[in-house]
């Protein structure tokens, strides 16, 4: 079982990380489409922190001997997942910001050349 | 026919200027455009005070992403063939015509200059040598044509290539792989011997430390190139 010591820095973690979520989809350095996702992960350990017991059951079930590991190991597949989703996008985000620069600069070049001209 | 020469330079302010010089002094038929790609030095200083048509680039993006920025602006431009010169000094603009000769009489889409073909001019060291081989034989493996020296920088391409190359190119390490790609597309590509100099100023994109990597990560792209189904160009 889990003693309420961890129980409780457990919580406490939570709640601070889930306040600086907050804060930063407030000054927009995050977009929402991730502040859910972050939000979603918390909420999830926090409602099996306060709730040990929900865990028991199914961490007997694929052999994991006490429930804190059932949300380590938890949290680590989902956590993995949203750290692939990111990959993907920022594959995609560097071929665009590659496509972008290049049109901008071949742009910048026939303005230039313009310029050139009319002078 | 319009026929451009391409210069990816990222920090080459030491040979940029005289790269030029002499490209225009021993081809003087073919138009010139420096991509400079982000640097961080004296190169687009001089490449402004000199009136050399650049196109400067605000974002570094490697070789691959710079030399595509010149394919993009020959196929927009409507040139009918490009070549890529290194900033370097490494390859000799006296080749031009022979690739162009050999890309026109053969009617090829793509043109390479290998040091292999007569082992003659700067052969880089024996460990690099034997890893082009390596890419040889698996390019001839995927794409089934013997390319001696796929990681040769100096290729001349028709618009054909220049518009496939638009489209795609690859990122670092680009060499090999376009080369399969442009095999994978039906396109005539053929090589020609030329003779190639050690790089004057700046310095190899493929360190002693990071020989290993390029490797791996080439091998790893050609595969998927050999498994990805193409289109014909």
């Amino acid at each position: 079982m889990m003693t309420l010591k961890i129980q409780i820095i457990i919580a406490v973690m939570i709640a601070i990380f889930v306040a600086v979520l907050f804060v930063m989809t407030v000054k927009k350095s995050i977009q929402p489409k991730y502040t859910l996702a972050w939000f979603l992960i918390s909420l999830g350990i926090l409602i099996l922190d306060i709730f040990p017991n929900l865990m028991t059951a199914l961490s007997d079930a694929i052999g994991i001997f006490s429930p804190v590991n059932m949300i380590f190991f938890v949290g680590f597949l989902y956590m993995g997942f949203i750290i692939f989703a990111l990959s993907v996008a920022l594959s995609r985000m560097s071929g665009r910001v590659t496509s972008l620069t290049q049109e901008m600069a071949i742009l910048r070049k026939k303005i230039e050349d313009k310029e050139e001209e009319s002078k | 026919m319009k026929k451009l020469v391409i210069i990816p330079a990222h920090n080459e302010a030491l040979s940029i200027k005289s790269t030029v010089e002499t490209i225009r002094a021993k081809a003087p038929s073919y138009d010139v455009i420096v991509i400079n790609d982000h640097s961080l030095d004296d190169t687009g200083k001089i490449l402004k005070d000199n009136n050399i048509p650049a196109i400067n680039l605000s974002v570094n993006l490697g070789i691959g992403g710079a030399v595509q920025t010149g394919y993009k602006y020959g196929a927009i431009n409507g040139y009918d063939l490009a070549v890529q010169v290194d900033g370097d000094g490494q390859h000799d603009p006296e080749y031009l015509k022979t690739l162009e000769e050999a890309l026109i009489n053969n009617n090829a889409d793509l043109v390479i200059g290998s040091r292999f073909i007569d082992k003659e001019g700067f052969q880089s060291s024996s460990l690099r040598r034997s890893g082009i081989r390596y890419f040889t034989g698996l390019i001839k493996l995927l794409g089934h044509q013997t390319i001696t020296d796929p990681t040769s920088g100096m290729r001349m391409v028709n618009s054909k290539t220049m518009k496939l190359w638009a489209k795609d190119y690859p990122r670092d390490f680009p060499e090999p792989e376009s080369c399969l790609m442009a095999l994978k597309s039906k396109l005539k590509v053929m090589e020609v011997p030329v003779i190639m100099k050690e790089r004057q100023g700046g310095k190899s994109s493929i360190h002693i430390l990071k020989g290993a990597y390029y490797m791996i990560k080439v091998t790893f792209a050609l595969i998927l190139e050999g498994v990805r189904s193409h289109d014909d160009a």
